[in-house]
């Protein structure tokens, strides 16, 4: 199995935007805290749109949180 | 571990359990009973894989606004695949195992229909049940 080559700055922006909890990461951008805790460990790489709706949680660019190796 | 992780869980259980008692009376029962009166028997011992059942019914929903995402459906689905293709391989073997074996002119009971028909759903669900918590990661480890 390939290994994931995104890397994220989720947990970075998560407390810089007021120590904001991976669960309410999870009810902004729509899924459960299972897959933000996944996406943060790098286990699973969110879709395009999913990506979006992370980045906008957090008021940055895509680019910003997210980083192809 | 979330609830498609419980019961999945249950169905890897129930189904090795199911298996596992079945060959073990099937084992003993040849000797005391003889064929084919202990695969008869034996075979009864499948039935409780049917407990997989109630997994839906046992363990609640999930908590939290959102209890499905993509991340969920993608695994529900490379399982699915997996367990569709595990279950072809059986159907497969099942089918060119007796032909291989005792050749183009040989007959087989008709019994044997059910039985392929209920070793391949087993196994369907065995192998969709062990990718899932496989994807999830064994599950409950970062949470």
């Amino acid at each position: 199995m390939s290994k994931i080559k995104i890397k994220n700055k989720l947990r970075q922006f998560r407390f810089e935007n007021n120590q904001m909890t991976q669960a309410e990461l999870a009810d902004k951008a729509e899924v459960t805290r299972q897959t933000i805790i996944a996406i943060e460990a790098g286990q699973y790489s969110p879709s395009l749109e999913l990506a979006i709706k992370i980045s906008k949680a957090f008021g940055k660019k895509v680019d910003d949180v997210f980083e192809y190796e | 571990m979330n609830r498609t992780q419980k019961i999945a869980w249950l169905f890897v259980i129930t189904i090795s359990l199911a298996v596992v008692s079945s060959l073990v009376a099937f084992a003993v029962l040849h000797f005391i009973f003889g064929m084919p009166k202990a695969a008869m028997i034996s075979s009864s011992f499948i039935a409780i894989a049917g407990f997989g059942g109630f997994g839906p019914m046992i363990f609640p929903k999930d908590k939290g606004k959102i209890v499905c995402d993509e991340r969920d459906t993608s695994i529900n689905r490379k399982a699915a695949l997996a367990g569709f293709a595990a279950s072809y391989l059986v159907v497969g073997l099942a089918c060119m195992l007796p032909f291989s074996i005792l050749g183009p002119r040989a007959t087989i009971p008709v019994v044997w229909l059910p039985n392929i028909f209920m070793a391949a759903g087993l196994t369907s669900f065995f192998v969709h049940s062990v990718v899932i918590l496989v994807l999830y990661g064994r599950g409950g480890r970062n949470e």
